[in-house]
C-alpha cells in the first residue's frame, strides 16, 4: 500500500478509516474522497461504525478475572498435572516391585560409577515412559508410523544425531510411532513404540550418553515386565515390554543389526 | 520468562473478549479462554521472539475454536452479541449518541463469523491485516474482502434502520 501511483481502491478505504494506510497515500485518498461524495459517505459510515465498535467493546469496566484464568493458577494446575503423570509412574512401579527388593526402578545402590550410574538412569527412564505411555490406549505417541519420514527427522533434530526406528517386523512387531522425552537433566530422548499382532506393545528408548561410556546388554526384570539396556558409541538404548527376556533378547539383537551399534 | 508471563496475563481480557464473539454461553468462553492459556504455555517455547504476543495468543485461540466447532459441528455455535453484552446496553446507549449500540450489535450478530472475526479483530483490537491473516490462516485478500463485506453489511443495517448515523462526516 505504499505505491504512490497506484489508484485509489477499495483496501485504501479500509486502511484508511484504520489508521494502516500508508502516510504517502492519505493525500491522495483525501483528494479521491473530495471529487466522490458516495465513497466519502462509505467512509464515514466505517468510521463511525469503527468508533461504535471500540466504544462498545473496549470502554466495559475492567472485569474481575474469574480464577480459573488466572496465570499463575494455570501454571499451578500444569505443574499438578505432570507431578500426577510422575507419581501414576511411581505408584505402579511400586506396586509391580512391592516384594522385589531388587527392582530397579526406584532402587538406587549406595554407590555407583558413572556407567552403572548412566545405565541405571537409562533403565529408569525407559521403564518409566513404558508404564506411562504404553498403558495410554489411545495417546501412546505423538507422531504416528504413518509418518515416518517426519518422526525421524523430527527426533533426529531433536536429539542432534540421526535416529531411525529399527524396522523390527520379521519379528512381528510393528512401528506404531514415536515420541519425544524428557530426561532428568532436560536433553531429549526418542521413545519408538510397537506393537505385535495381539497388541502387546514394545517401547525402544534411545538418548544420547556421554561419548566415552559403553555398556554391554544387562536385563532388567519387574513382576512381568522385563527390559534391557544397552551403552554403545555415545547413544542409549533401551527395550522394555511385558515379554519374556529371551524375547528381548531377540528384539535387542535385532535393533543393534538394524542400527549396527555392534 | 516473568516478562512473558506479564504481557500474556495482559492478553486474558482482549482473548476473553474475541471469544465472546465467536462463542454463546459464557462457560464455553472461558472454557476457551483457558486451553487457549494452557496450548498456549506448552507451546510458548515454540513461539518466534519477535512475534506479536497478542496475534499469536489470538491465533492460537482461533485454532482451538475451529477444532472444537468442527467437533460440535451438530451443536448450535451461533453467537449471542447482546446476551454478551447485556450489562453495558443500557448506559452505553445514551452515552454513544452517534450510533444506536442496540441496532449495532443485532447488526454485527447478523454476520457470518468469518466476517465478525475479521471485523473485531481489525477495529477492537488493533491488528494489522497482516495479523488478521495469519491469525485466521487466510490470504490477506481475503482479510479485506471480509472485512469489506462486513461494513458494508452494518452500513446498510443500521443505516435503513437506524438515526441518521452517518451525518458526522469529519
Amino acid at each position: 500500500m505504499s505505491d504512490r501511483s497506484r489508484p485509489v481502491d477499495e483496501d485504501d478505504l479500509h486502511a484508511f478509516v484504520d489508521g494502516q494506510l500508508a502516510p504517502e497515500r492519505r493525500v491522495m485518498l483525501q483528494r479521491y474522497l473530495g471529487a466522490d461524495p458516495d465513497a466519502a459517505r462509505r467512509v464515514a459510515a466505517y468510521q463511525a461504525q469503527r468508533a461504535a465498535l471500540r466504544a462498545t467493546f473496549l470502554s466495559s469496566p475492567a472485569e474481575m478475572l474469574p480464577p480459573r484464568l488466572e496465570l499463575a493458577n494455570i501454571l499451578a494446575e500444569r505443574r499438578g498435572r505432570r507431578y500426577a503423570l510422575w507419581r501414576i509412574a511411581a505408584a505402579i512401579a511400586l506396586s509391580l516391585g512391592a516384594g522385589t527388593a531388587g527392582g530397579w526402578f526406584l532402587h538406587q545402590p549406595p554407590v555407583l560409577d558413572r556407567t552403572a550410574r548412566a545405565m541405571q538412569v537409562l533403565k529408569q527412564e525407559a521403564f518409566a515412559s513404558h508404564l506411562v505411555y504404553a498403558s495410554d490406549r489411545r495417546h501412546p505417541i505423538e507422531v504416528g508410523a504413518s509418518d515416518e519420514a517426519h518422526l525421524k527427522q523430527w527426533l533426529s533434530s531433536r536429539l542432534g544425531r540421526t535416529v531411525a526406528p529399527p524396522d523390527l517386523s520379521t519379528l512381528g512387531y510393528h512401528l506404531i510411532g514415536g515420541r519425544l522425552l524428557a530426561t532428568e537433566r532436560g536433553a531429549p530422548a526418542a521413545l519408538f513404540m510397537y506393537d505385535d499382532a495381539a497388541g502387546q506393545r514394545l517401547s525402544l528408548l534411545l538418548r544420547r550418553m556421554a561419548p566415552d561410556l559403553k555398556s554391554t546388554q544387562a536385563e532388567m526384570a519387574q513382576a512381568g515386565i522385563n527390559g534391557c539396556a544397552w551403552i554403545a558409541k555415545g547413544m542409549g538404548y533401551a527395550v522394555v515390554a511385558a515379554m519374556p527376556d529371551s524375547e528381548l533378547d531377540r528384539v535387542a539383537d535385532q535393533v543393534r543389526a538394524e542400527l549396527s551399534t555392534g | 520468562m516473568a516478562g512473558v508471563m506479564a504481557s500474556m496475563e495482559a492478553c486474558v481480557p482482549a482473548l476473553r473478549r474475541y471469544a465472546r464473539s465467536l462463542l454463546r454461553d459464557r462457560q464455553e468462553v472461558d472454557d476457551l479462554v483457558h486451553d487457549c492459556l494452557v496450548r498456549a504455555l506448552d507451546q510458548l517455547h515454540t513461539r518466534r521472539d519477535d512475534g506479536d504476543l497478542r496475534a499469536w495468543l489470538f491465533a492460537v485461540m482461533h485454532n482451538l475454536f475451529v477444532s472444537r466447532a468442527r467437533r460440535n459441528k451438530a451443536r448450535n455455535q451461533t453467537v449471542s452479541l447482546e446476551e454478551v453484552n447485556q450489562d453495558n446496553l443500557a448506559t452505553r446507549a445514551t452515552q454513544e449518541g452517534h450510533m444506536q449500540t442496540h441496532d449495532l450489535l443485532r447488526a454485527l450478530e447478523s454476520l457470518s463469523e468469518e466476517q465478525r472475526s475479521v471485523l473485531l479483530l481489525v477495529t477492537v483490537e488493533d491488528l494489522s491485516y497482516a495479523q488478521v491473516a495469519q491469525v485466521l490462516g487466510i490470504p490477506i485478500g481475503t482479510v479485506m474482502s471480509r472485512l469489506s463485506r462486513a461494513r458494508e453489511r452494518l452500513r446498510q443495517m443500521t443505516e435503513t434502520e437506524g438515526p441518521p448515523v452517518l451525518r458526522r462526516v469529519k
